[in-house]
């Protein structure tokens, strides 16, 4: 495929293309998106693929212009999968990540894309993951995605990286009782953002009640999660930003959790789109038989319950 | 109500229905402002008053009948004409044609590489110089500027703000050199900074150092300049972006609390500089309204500075000037905006303004030209000399109707002022990006109206002229203009001592680690022969460059067209392209150089999206390889140029490049709205724009043809 070897030789017009085809809802684009995705993994590339959530406006964008910035200026390459949760449910989207990473998309040695969440679950959008084997593929040293996190999202997005952070506000401590104690399986790294100006105290406040709440639910054999303070807006913190992800990374690496991590999003993406194929042939055959509402008008009518039309369906649906 | 009158009124009520066949109550109309217009005003209308005084006198607290005993029975108000453009000899040229006219006071535009702080030198402002206002790079310009033009008679005002510091210290150098004491300097500089981060867009640093060089301006000019309006508290550029008038109002007072509050912070008491304080507002096409909103800016300004403890008089009054409505004016028809500007005149000189600016017939073409300035400017003549309208101090006092709308209008600013207050002021409010939403929501409201046809526009959505004049334009060779301010620069920098030059800077930018008051540092580097670009620059080392974030509203305009048939054609285009493409059609809307004029495309991003295309909103003030990066990243089918400030020649060409550069096959087309004379439109078409859309689109036929092109353009493939 000539898109293949354009991407590999990292054409900007190419890379975006190939986004494209992998965000497609079109069948025949699903396809050759699928072959591409196949020749492109063949080669992994090296980048470390880092997740940024946390709830709207906490300042995402923000942190991600301030600490791309500081990474390409250590002449990093850095791709941005950008999920944009702006999108209205019959409407289209106004995308406006561009004007909260302005240094950094004018940067040479940045990729930046932004995609419309669409209500997806999570606000991973149909293709993160594979746009971000293309960016892989086309050399990018550090792949950031930036989610809203709300609800169950984290959980999914934590799924597509190596390293997942947290991005919080401070006065957020006082939410930490509500959050599930699960929080601390997927996020690696706890970012208390806006710690400049009046903020400090408060935000200085919020990294320790996450400090001890997260010793608190410490598993044994785990390592301490770290809380690393930061204000985007006067770009300070970042060198611990990075210097963490770079331990955590090499940690994960040598205990072997880095690969053990990626076999496991290996698995749970086959399942995913085994999942997926099986409930789109499914959808269609009901659609096709249009038992349903055969079934439903004899419940209606009292001539059978409604348990047994779920059965009598099922079964006539996964009979081949 | 006594029995009399209300038997009276029921009469009257009961005639009016039969006449109109409608229910009074049917008959009462809602303004933008959300205040409700009845058919008829009587005499119980003037009851519960809180804020206007029924028996006030002009010149008597709290001044709504106007800031003098004798108004314009005295003394018209000031004929002030805004202008600027190309260099400052041709602009120089300019003024003084006018002045012999009969204009009285000079107003003048900067161009935007000025307003911003960079030089004509600088790559960033390659399509901007001299294009929108003049260009000023050194106090030798400011120079050429006023020459023969004795700055101790002529008072002038600027509108300055981003680049206040170096501007000012220029006039008060220009000054010196000509011999005048910057003592006996007159007129009035903008400095309000406020208003740039909500609407007008050529902020340099952020908020808060930006405040406290306002701060520092109101304090210099209060010791050094007593002759001088050390700032002119802007609500006009907020309606010209859309805001209805009681965001005006309540926005512009809001505004003015906090200036009042940042020089007080500097130890000065507000009887030293509060005389000093002056607005500016704009005057739309709503005849009544604006009347009422001058003379409610008054009532509420008296109020706020005595709350403030202010003492003398001078310190309660506001004074203003006003500028008749740019954005109320057509590029279709535009003879038409003759008659509307006189209306606004109108208005503005019932309401008791000050002075005015009254704008010229091609305003949605171009800058004017001599002779449509001319008009615009015997406007005014007209209405001083032949109308009689300077014989009587507020005319319109007393009616029912005027008096009632002026207590209403105050009534809802007063709400939203408290609103702010309580939030902790404006500048707070203005970081959080509230007021710039709220006023956007306003505009997108606007044009949902004139878009539906429930607001008439008279030949734009009706009436229209089935054979439109064309007209001659101001042409401006901005690469001309460059060179020149390039030579002209060079030659400065040649002759100038570098090393006290050095030292100057160096010095500003310590002072501007500290509390030290920046206009005297500034004003010795200026005297040096320091830039305007330098001096910026010099302060930006220490406070960084201002990027703002912007947010979107979503929703205004797609409700207004629920059930439209065209809106729906539109969406269903789109749901057809989806199903087609794999995806819905994806634009970048971009603004490129340094126009700031966002409200078009802002509303066209925010109306695109409600239709259901997926629009990517760029950030003001992109180069355009920057947008060519943008668009191929995100791999858009086209690009919606927004662009205001006549860059459009320079910027569009350069698009084109820098999308070949990336990809030689790029097939991202690109559309060009805002203000594009006809004379333009072969240019761009040979540079491969696919279509242009001028003042007064409709949105819904714009975004049609969108989609049209962008499915030819696959089709193609
Ligand atoms: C409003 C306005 C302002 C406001 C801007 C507020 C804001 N945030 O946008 C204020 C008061 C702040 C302002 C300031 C200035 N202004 Co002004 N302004 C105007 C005015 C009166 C209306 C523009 C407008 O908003 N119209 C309403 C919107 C909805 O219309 P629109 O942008 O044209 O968009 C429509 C179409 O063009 C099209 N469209 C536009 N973009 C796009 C994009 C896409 C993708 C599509 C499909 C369609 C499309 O669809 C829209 C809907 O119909 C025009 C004159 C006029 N009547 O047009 C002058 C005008 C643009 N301004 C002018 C100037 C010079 C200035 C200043 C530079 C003056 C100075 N020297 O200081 C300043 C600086 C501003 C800056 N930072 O750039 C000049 C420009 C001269 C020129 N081009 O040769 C004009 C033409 C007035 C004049 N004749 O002198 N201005
Ligand atoms: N004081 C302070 N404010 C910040 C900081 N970072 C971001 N902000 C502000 O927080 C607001 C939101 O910032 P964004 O970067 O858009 O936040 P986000 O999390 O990406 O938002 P969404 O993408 O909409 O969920 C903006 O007004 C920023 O200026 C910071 O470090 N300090
Ligand atoms: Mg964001």
């Amino acid at each position: 495929m000539e898109l293949v070897d354009k991407i590999f030789k990292g054409e900007r017009a190419a890379i975006a293309k190939a986004i494209t085809l992998v965000e497609s809802s079109k069948d025949t684009d699903q396809q050759i998106s699928r072959q591409l995705i196949s020749e492109l993994i063949k080669k992994p590339g090296k980048s470390i693929r880092v997740g940024f959530s946390g709830p709207p406006g906490v300042g995402k964008s923000t942190f991600i212009e301030s600490f791309g910035s500081y990474l390409v200026s250590q002449n990093y390459k850095l791709g941005i999968l950008a999920i944009d949760p702006s999108s209205q449910i019959t409407g289209g989207s106004i995308l406006g990540d561009k004007t909260r990473m302005v240094e950094i998309s004018k940067n040479p040695n940045t990729f930046i894309r932004s995609t419309p969440s669409r209500g997806t679950l999570g606000g991973i959008s149909m293709g993160t993951r594979e746009a971000s084997i293309i960016l892989d593929a086309a050399g990018y040293d550090f792949i950031f995605i930036e989610t809203v996190g709300v609800g169950q999202s984290e959980i999914v997005a934590s799924n597509l990286v190596d390293i997942f952070t947290l991005i919080v506000g401070p006065g957020s401590g006082d939410e930490l009782q509500g959050i599930k104690k699960g929080i601390t399986e997927y996020a690696d790294i706890f970012i208390v953002n806006k710690n400049d100006g009046e903020l400090k105290m408060e935000a200085s406040k919020t990294a320790a009640d996450y400090k001890s709440a997260l010793s608190y639910y410490k598993k044994l054999d785990e390592l301490e999660k770290q809380v690393l303070l930061v204000s985007a807006i006067e770009q300070t913190g970042m060198e611990d930003v990075i210097k963490t992800i770079n331990q955590i990374i090499d940690q994960n690496k040598l205990k072997g959790i880095f690969d053990e991590r990626r076999a496991d999003q290996l698995e749970y993406w086959i399942e995913e789109e085994v999942k997926n194929i099986i409930a789109s042939d499914i959808t269609n055959r009901l659609t096709s038989k249009g038992n349903i509402s055969k079934y439903s008008e004899k419940v209606m009518k009292n001539e059978m319950s409604m348990y047994e039309a779920v059965e009598t369906i099922t079964k006539d649906t996964l009979k081949q | 109500m006594t029995n009399k009158s209300n038997n009276g009124f029921n009469t009257w009520q009961k005639s009016f229905e039969k006449e109109t066949k409608k229910n009074f109550s049917d008959a009462i109309s809602e303004t933008d402002e959300g205040i409700n217009i009845k058919p008829v005003y009587t005499k119980e209308d003037l009851e519960n008053f809180s804020f206007v005084k029924k028996q006030s006198l002009p010149g008597q607290w709290p001044y709504t009948r106007g800031p003098k005993a004798s108004m314009y029975t005295n003394r018209p108000w000031t004929i002030r004409q805004y202008a600027g453009f190309s260099t400052a000899e041709e602009s120089n040229e300019f003024y003084k044609k006018n002045l012999e006219s009969g204009q009285k006071g000079l107003s003048v535009a900067f161009d935007l590489p000025t307003h911003r702080g960079y030089d004509s030198d600088d790559d960033l402002v390659m399509g901007d110089v001299g294009k929108a206002g003049v260009a000023i790079d050194t106090v030798e310009d400011m120079k050429i500027l006023f020459n023969n033009i004795p700055l101790d008679q002529m008072s002038v005002s600027m509108t300055m703000n981003g680049a206040v510091l170096p501007v000012l210290a220029s006039f008060i150098v220009a000054g010196e050199e000509q011999g005048v004491d910057r003592s006996l300097l007159s007129g009035t500089i903008q400095n309000d900074i406020l208003k740039e981060f909500m609407v007008r867009n050529t902020y340099i640093y952020p908020p808060e150092p930006s405040m406290k060089i306002v701060a520092d301006i109101i304090e210099f000019t209060s010791k050094e300049m007593p002759k001088f309006n050390s700032i002119s508290i802007s609500g006009y550029h907020m309606q010209e972006a859309g805001a209805d008038n009681v965001l005006e109002l309540a926005y512009t007072l809001a505004d003015g609390m906090e200036y009042v509050r940042a020089a007080m912070s500097k130890g000065l008491d507000v009887d030293d500089f509060a005389p000093r304080l002056s607005f500016f507002f704009a005057i739309g096409t709503d005849f009544f309204m604006e009347i009422a909103k001058l003379r409610a800016a008054r009532t509420l300004w008296a109020k706020i500075m005595k709350d403030f403890g202010a003492k003398n008089e001078r310190s309660l009054i506001l004074r203003t000037h006003c500028q008749t409505s740019g954005v109320s004016l057509t590029e279709k028809d535009p003879y038409n905006n003759i008659i509307r500007t006189s209306y606004e005149a109108l208005s503005a000189i019932l309401g008791g303004t000050q002075s005015l600016h009254t704008n010229s017939f091609d305003e949605a073409i171009a800058l004017p030209t001599d002779e449509s300035a001319r008009i615009a400017r015997n406007t005014q003549l007209i209405l001083q000399n032949e109308t009689g309208v300077t014989k009587t101090v507020d005319p319109l006092a007393g009616s029912y109707f005027v008096e009632n709308l002026t207590e209403e209008l105050s009534k809802k600013a007063w709400d939203i002022i408290t609103e702010i207050e309580e939030l902790g002021g404006m500048t707070k409010a203005v970081k959080a990006g509230i007021p710039k939403l709220k006023i956007e929501e306003s505009a997108t409201k606007k044009q949902a109206k004139v878009d539906s046809g429930s607001r008439v526009v008279v030949g734009v959505n009706k009436y229209k002229n089935p054979k439109e004049p064309s007209v001659d334009v101001r042409v401006i060779d901005n690469n001309r203009v460059r060179d020149d301010q390039i030579k002209k620069i060079q030659a400065i920098k040649e002759s100038r001592d570098t090393t006290a030059v050095k030292k100057a800077l160096a010095n500003l930018t310590n002072a501007a680690k500290d509390e030290t008051n920046l206009l005297v540092p500034c004003i010795e580097a200026i005297k040096l022969r320091a830039t305007v670009g330098e001096v910026s620059k010099a302060l930006e080392q220490v406070y960084g460059r201002h990027f703002a974030k912007s947010l979107s509203v979503s929703g205004v305009y797609g409700k207004h067209f629920e059930g439209d048939k065209e809106f729906m054609k539109v969406e269903s285009k789109i749901k057809e392209f989806e199903n087609v493409n794999g995806r819905r059609p994806r634009v970048l809307v971009v603004k490129m150089g340094q126009d700031g004029h966002d409200r078009g495309a802002k509303i066209v991003a925010t109306s695109f999206a409600d239709m259901g295309f997926d629009v990517d909103m760029g950030p003001l003030f992109q180069s355009p390889k920057d947008v060519a990066k943008d668009a191929i990243e995100n791999d858009v089918h086209a690009i919606g140029v927004s662009t205001l400030a006549a860059g459009h020649k320079t910027l569009v060409p350069e698009l084109m490049k820098g999308l070949k550069e990336i990809d030689p096959k790029s097939k991202i087309i690109v559309f060009v709205g805002g203000i594009i004379p006809e004379q333009d439109y072969e240019f761009l078409y040979e540079n491969n724009v696919s279509a242009i859309f001028g003042p007064g689109s409709n949105i819904i036929e714009s975004a049609e043809k969108v989609i049209d092109l962008i499915s030819d353009n696959l089709s193609k493939e």
